[in-house]
């Protein structure tokens, strides 16, 4: 990319049983230079009937995500911090298999642009050394952005996870799930 | 990413029709006979492009994913279907390629811009390639001092007069062409200079060179017409040069570079008709939400070109995590996630 | 004349509620502002600290201010979107008239303002001084509410002023009052850290404070145990170690069978009680019936969970005690505060690092707002109007006679009550909407169209305004310079980002300048809004609220100040009572029985279903600004009518079906949400919207008898389905209801 001063020092932690389901992201993440007034966060009922229990997704930046290999127009892309980036608009053709095939259900078809779009970290934040608008705002500590030895102090008793099992594959990712601790990874059923 | 070695058969597949091309060359110009000579530089160019572009299209057809639309756009396309896909394709071919509707919706100004380059490079490419090859010529009618006929492959298509608006028209169709392309660009260059989002994420040579590029061809092939109409020829050979050399840099950079995507766009209706197509053969329920969220033919091709591509998301049961609606998946992870808390014994610290 | 000019769908057309959005590209200038004003969000107590990117005297955006210790930067949805209320298509550019059969036209500032004068002069001639009644609002700063007291007893010279915090925390205020003899929050939220227990009672935080989630977290994060009390599982309560699911009206005997399990089991600090309290034996004998099996019959919550509730609270070290709305929209609201305050009084745990106790106030200056006199009963400093010696200061603080000084007015569901009557004949409002506010809305709207002249200064044309005789285009939030104080009792400036946009002008100048035309110039003239800040001090020098410490440079230089701050070296308050010297006449804190009653109405076989109303986290009060920002819309765009799946299958209702709710006051009509997340015997609907979809169609007026705050949050109901589906959400146009 052009000009960066992205701090490497810095990751994302997220951690849903802290989810209020206020939205707050969602609002800040249209605020973010990248998406255009699209909101690219998500923030969900897990299962309203049941319970108030809500979920927040952001992009988890595979090591090797599966978005970018399944893109039959090779519009996605990861650069060299392990940003993966949203699907480059004079490539995408809509066709959605990014959408169902990420495991973790981060990327977006905005059917009116014909468009894939998905979470890239504020990279217009992160890139000059700002935190992401979603976890800059978030009041509930949900997300969190900041550096290992912040999160450690502030939760002591949790570890951060970067390894998912969903079914027999293992995915790697760059953003941290806060699980209890000792963790080493989250299986999905 | 895997599948981006050095490719043979996409090679072999390149080689032989840059061959075939050049043979087309040969006879298209009445085995050179109307071949302008001045243009060589740009026939190397154009070849070398050509062969470049089929290159890079079909390592990209051999893609996993890519292969499998392309599979099913075709076989949809000409197995029985022919008819109610062909309404459907030229539909979407009008709005979506000639048109490029779906940049409406991200911006009107963006919309207009973009429309504008597309009709300016495209006119231009219907009017240069042709003539690099020597498939069109021009010549005085027999029996006449100010008739101009036009041929193609040699054969005459039309007759103007000198003069005549329809002449106008058409020996200045490069320079309307250039203006077209000219404000578009701009328009997208200085978008591309304050828009923090897209300086953030865009790259010299990916985003700002082509821009810079199609300015420069549309600049010195008007420059060209500028130098002989109104001054006399002065810096004519010049600029002829630096015409040539931002051409030939514009077409080998199209099979590596942004304008690929020129070639690419036909793809979009390819994966239009494949919706459309699934959604003749039954939707796939989400497990989780128990809501229809795609058709059942994309998660079923899904899985076969995740696992070509080396990823299982089978689980032990038999089903799949592709089972599950983007939601469905946010949520089944929330679960596990708070399942994974409450045995750790605490949702907190 | 007081009925509307057109019909009320002319209206919106005009003046909306229209939904607004941010362009494609952000608004022109958001990446290059020429300034970014540090300020605090215009929604809620909590005053979250903000930047507004400003260009060309436009709010174009926002940025977080990571530096503001309270929020360090975060914020809720409404906090992300505040600045889409600047640059509004509805913004009201000049002053209005209304015009039988044309609507709202526009009219200079000279005929309006002599309109108004002249009608207040008319009414006031005719049916003496009050006559002529005022309802104000604590979304106004600190200055503006100094100055709408001031103004109300100097200019006006009439005693029926009152103000939306009589929805707000009024029963907090008077249990605070009764207890403490100072009403503030006792601690800011740093003190929550390391409380180890934590009880939040009927305050659905998560939704409108969603940045305490932060403090509340972090506590739990060093190990802190939760109790929520709160009818409906609220996102706060999901994870909670303890949901005590309260029936509505019943919270005072959940208090009183704790407080009996406490001196059971003598989990008590007898030596706080012996040596800083009174009132503790007449307390304690008033619960001495109230055991476990007793409580779980009346408020519906298993006894175990009350004992164990109990047993958490008794043993903890360090706890801090929230409450909000839920305890204080009650007839009994401040026995729900005093029962509260009981529990913390017995266990001694106040005025101690991470021992705390705090309403969790509502409105964006709901504290300040609330000390300074437009309170119907209230001077400046939280002095007592009927105080003689209080009066007599302000008196001369004013240079008014002190003989001249209004005595204690009507509360403002009582103000609304004597325009139905015919007693009281005009009104000015500001900062206020009742019609979506107030209970019992239909009545409301009667009492609306007997008055013989209302004037409103409001940015936007609101729902009650559309009854306005004039409407007089004020000021944003973010359009004067002032101070609000947060619900921590933190004292901070707002600022001004940008001047009123084409004709309107500052609430500031505007009430300025009807007092120069009421013929009170001399006693109404500022230079700026730190002038007005500066008599304030003053004025609330000596009184419980003492502000005389704190000045513009200090809240800059310290990021606010808490008072009481006496004098300008004081340091400031931020955690009461550490002294053990509390404001009451005998310096103690008192211990007050708040015997169980039923609520004002209780379920019968006409209306056999408990109805609870509340709010949800996109939208703020009655919707004035927030059902005219897009996104806050979209988020929850139409009331739902919550209901148990055990409840909804008594009735055959299916999800998202229509409902017909009647109470004894009116009927509404909203499509049923069926979640196990709400007591089966309760339905809940959240209020923020207007007309047809107002949940205060059905509240009623009840008023509790010392604060006069209504229960809303308690009421009967009979439930009617419709058999039919409502269309989904996203099509609902409730933000603009008629």
């Amino acid at each position: 990319m052009n000009y960066t001063n992205f701090n490497k020092n810095e990751e994302f932690f997220v951690d849903m049983q802290r989810c209020i389901g206020c939205k707050a992201c969602e609002m800040a993440c249209a605020e973010c230079e990248t998406n255009g007034q699209e909101s690219l966060i998500h923030v969900n009922y897990v299962d309203r009937a049941s319970t108030v229990q809500t979920t927040v997704q952001v992009c988890m930046h595979c090591d090797d995500p599966v978005c970018a290999n399944v893109c039959p127009a090779d519009a996605i892309s990861k650069d060299e911090f392990g940003i993966v980036h949203t699907a480059n608009t004079e490539r995408c053709i809509g066709c959605s298999n990014c959408v169902m095939a990420c495991p973790f259900g981060v990327p977006k078809k905005e059917e009116s642009y014909d468009l894939m779009m998905k979470c890239t970290m504020c990279y217009d934040r992160t890139s000059v050394g700002k935190k992401p608008m979603c976890a800059t705002v978030c009041p509930s500590g949900a997300l969190f952005y900041g550096t290992r030895e912040e999160i450690q102090e502030m939760r002591p008793n949790s570890s951060p996870v970067n390894t998912f099992l969903f079914g027999e594959e293992v995915v790697n990712t760059k953003v941290n799930i806060m699980m209890p601790k000792g963790s080493n990874q989250l299986i999905i059923y | 990413m895997k599948n981006r070695n050095y490719n043979i058969k996409a090679l072999l597949i390149a080689a032989s029709m840059s061959v075939l091309m050049i043979i087309l060359v040969f006879y298209g110009s009445r085995k050179l006979q109307n071949f302008d000579a001045a243009l060589i530089t740009y026939l190397f160019g154009t070849v070398f492009a050509f062969f470049g572009i089929v290159y890079r299209y079909s390592v990209w057809l051999q893609r996993p994913p890519t292969w499998i639309y392309f599979k099913r756009g075709v076989s949809y396309l000409f197995t029985g279907k022919v008819f109610s896909h062909f309404w459907f394709a030229s539909k979407e071919t009008i709005e979506n390629i000639a048109f490029q509707k779906f940049i409406y919706p991200r911006g009107k100004y963006r919309w207009m811009a973009h429309f504008l380059i597309a009709i300016g490079c495209t006119s231009a490419f219907l009017i240069t390639i042709p003539l690099t090859f020597g498939w069109i010529h021009f010549t005085m009618a027999p029996d006449s001092i100010s008739v101009y006929e036009a041929h193609f492959f040699g054969f005459k298509v039309m007759e103007f007069k000198l003069g005549s608006i329809m002449a106008f028209l058409t020996f200045h169709a490069l320079n309307w062409s250039s203006y077209l392309v000219i404000f578009g660009s701009l328009y997208y260059l200085r978008r591309r200079l304050t828009n923090p989002g897209l300086i953030a994420t865009q790259t010299f040579e990916g985003d700002l060179l082509p821009l810079i590029l199609l300015i420069a061809i549309s600049a010195t092939g008007l420059g060209l017409t500028y130098s002989y109409q109104f001054m006399k020829g002065f810096a004519f050979d010049f600029l002829a040069v630096l015409h040539a050399v931002t051409v030939i840099m514009f077409l080998i950079w199209i099979p590596f570079g942004k304008f690929f995507h020129i070639i690419q766009r036909p793809a979009q209706i390819g994966a239009h008709i494949y919706k459309k197509q699934g959604m003749k053969m039954g939707m796939a329920v989400c497990e989780h939400t128990g809501e229809e969220f795609a058709t059942n033919l994309h998660i079923k091709d899904l899985k076969t070109v995740t696992k070509e591509l080396g990823f299982n998301f089978d689980r032990p049961d038999g089903t799949s995590h592709l089972d599950l609606s983007p939601e469905g998946k946010r949520s089944r992870l929330a679960q596990a996630h708070l399942k994974a808390r409450l045995e750790g014994g605490n949702l907190f610290g | 004349m007081a009925k509307l000019p057109v019909s009320e769908q002319n209206i919106i057309t005009q003046f909306g509620p229209h939904k607004n959005y941010t362009p494609k590209d952000g608004y022109e200038g958001r990446d290059e502002p020429d300034e970014l004003v540090k300020t605090h969000c215009c929604f809620c107590g909590m005053q979250c600290g903000i930047q507004l990117s400003v260009k060309d005297n436009k709010v174009v955006g926002f940025e977080p201010w990571m530096e503001f210790p309270f929020n360090e930067g975060r914020l809720c949805p409404k906090g992300v979107q505040r600045y889409l209320q600047n640059n509004h298509p509805d913004r009201l550019l000049s002053p209005i008239k209304r015009v039988e059969g044309q609507g709202f036209v526009p009219t200079t500032w000279d005929d309006a303002m002599g309109k108004t004068v002249s009608e207040i002069k008319r009414i006031q001639e005719k049916y003496g001084n009050d006559a002529f009644s005022v309802l104000s609002g604590v979304s106004l700063t600190n200055e503006k509410s100094y100055l709408m007291g001031k103004f109300a007893r100097v200019a006006l010279k009439t005693k029926n002023l009152d103000y939306n915090g009589r929805l707000c925390m009024v029963s907090a205020g008077a249990g605070n009052k009764k207890a403490f003899g100072l009403d503030r929050g006792s601690n800011n939220y740093s003190d929550l850290e390391y409380a180890e227990v934590i009880i939040v009672a009927g305050a659905n935080v998560s939704e409108t404070f969603p940045t305490l989630t932060h403090w509340i977290w972090k506590a739990r994060d060093r190990g802190a145990k939760l109790i929520v009390i709160d009818p409906r599982m609220i996102p706060l309560a999901r994870t909670a170690d303890l949901h005590l699911d309260v029936r509505p009206g019943t919270d005072s005997a959940l208090y009183g069978a704790m407080l009996k399990y406490l001196v059971d089991h003598d989990m008590l600090d007898h030596d706080f009680i012996d040596n800083h309290t009174s009132g503790f034996q007449e307390t304690i004998d008033s619960v001495k019936d109230y055991t476990l099996e007793w409580a779980e019959e009346v408020t519906g919550i298993k006894k175990e969970k009350i004992q164990q509730a109990a047993e958490l609270w008794g043993k903890a070290k360090t706890s801090f005690l929230l409450h909000a709305r839920g305890i204080e929209h009650h007839s009994k609201g401040v026995d729900n505060v005093l029962g509260c305050i009981n529990l913390v009084l017995a266990t001694g745990r106040i005025g101690r690092p991470y021992c705390g106790y705090a309403t969790i106030t509502g409105q964006g200056n709901g504290q300040g707002g609330r000390e300074h006199g437009h309170k119907c009963d209230q001077l400046p400093g939280n002095r007592d109007i009927e105080n003689p010696e209080h009066r007599k200061y302000i008196s001369e603080v004013w240079g008014i006679n002190e003989k001249d000084m209004p005595g204690k007015g009507l509360s403002a569901y009582e103000i609304i009550e004597a325009i139905h009557r015919g007693e009281i004949k005009g009104l000015l409002s500001i900062c206020f909407n009742p019609l979506v506010s107030l209970p019992n809305s239909n009545y409301v709207r009667e009492a609306l169209e007997k008055l013989e002249f209302y004037v409103c200064i409001d940015f936007f044309l609101n729902e009650t305004a559309r009854h306005a005789d004039i409407v007089l285009a004020g000021s944003l939030q973010e359009e004067e310079e002032g101070t609000t104080t947060s619900a921590e009792g933190r004292v901070i400036r707002i600022r001004q980002a940008v001047t009123p946009p084409g004709d309107a002008r500052t609430d500031t100048s505007i009430v300025l300048e009807l007092a120069k035309r009421l013929g009170e110039e001399d006693k109404f003239t500022y230079d700026s809004s730190e002038a007005v800040f500066n008599e304030l001090r003053v004025a609330s020098k000596g009184g419980t609220a003492d502000y005389y410490g704190i000045t513009y440079q200090r809240i800059e230089d310290e990021m606010g100040v808490f008072w009481p701050c006496p004098e300008i070296g004081h340091p400031g308050t931020p955690r009461l009572w550490e002294d053990k010297k509390f404001r009451t006449a005998d310096e103690r804190a008192h211990f007050n029985p708040a015997p169980y009653k039923l609520p004002g109405e209780v379920p019968d076989a006409d209306y056999p279903i408990i109805l609870t109303t509340g709010r949800v986290v996109s939208q703020y009060l009655s919707g004035t600004q927030t059902r005219r920002i897009g996104k806050l819309v979209d988020q929850y765009p139409e009331p739902l009518l919550e209901i148990h799946p055990n409840l909804a299958y008594q009735y055959g209702i299916k999800q998202r079906e229509l409902i017909k709710v009647t109470t004894r006051r009116g009927e509404g009509i909203f499509p049923a949400n069926i979640v196990e997340t709400i007591r089966e015997d309760t339905v809940f609907i959240p209020y923020h919207w207007s007309g047809k979809k107002s949940a205060n169609q059905l509240t009623p007026g009840t008023l509790d008898p010392i604060s006069k705050i209504p229960e809303f949050k308690v009421c009967a109901c009979h439930l009617e389905p419709l058999r039919e589906i409502a269309p989904p959400s996203s099509e609902s146009m409730a933000y603009a209801s008629v």
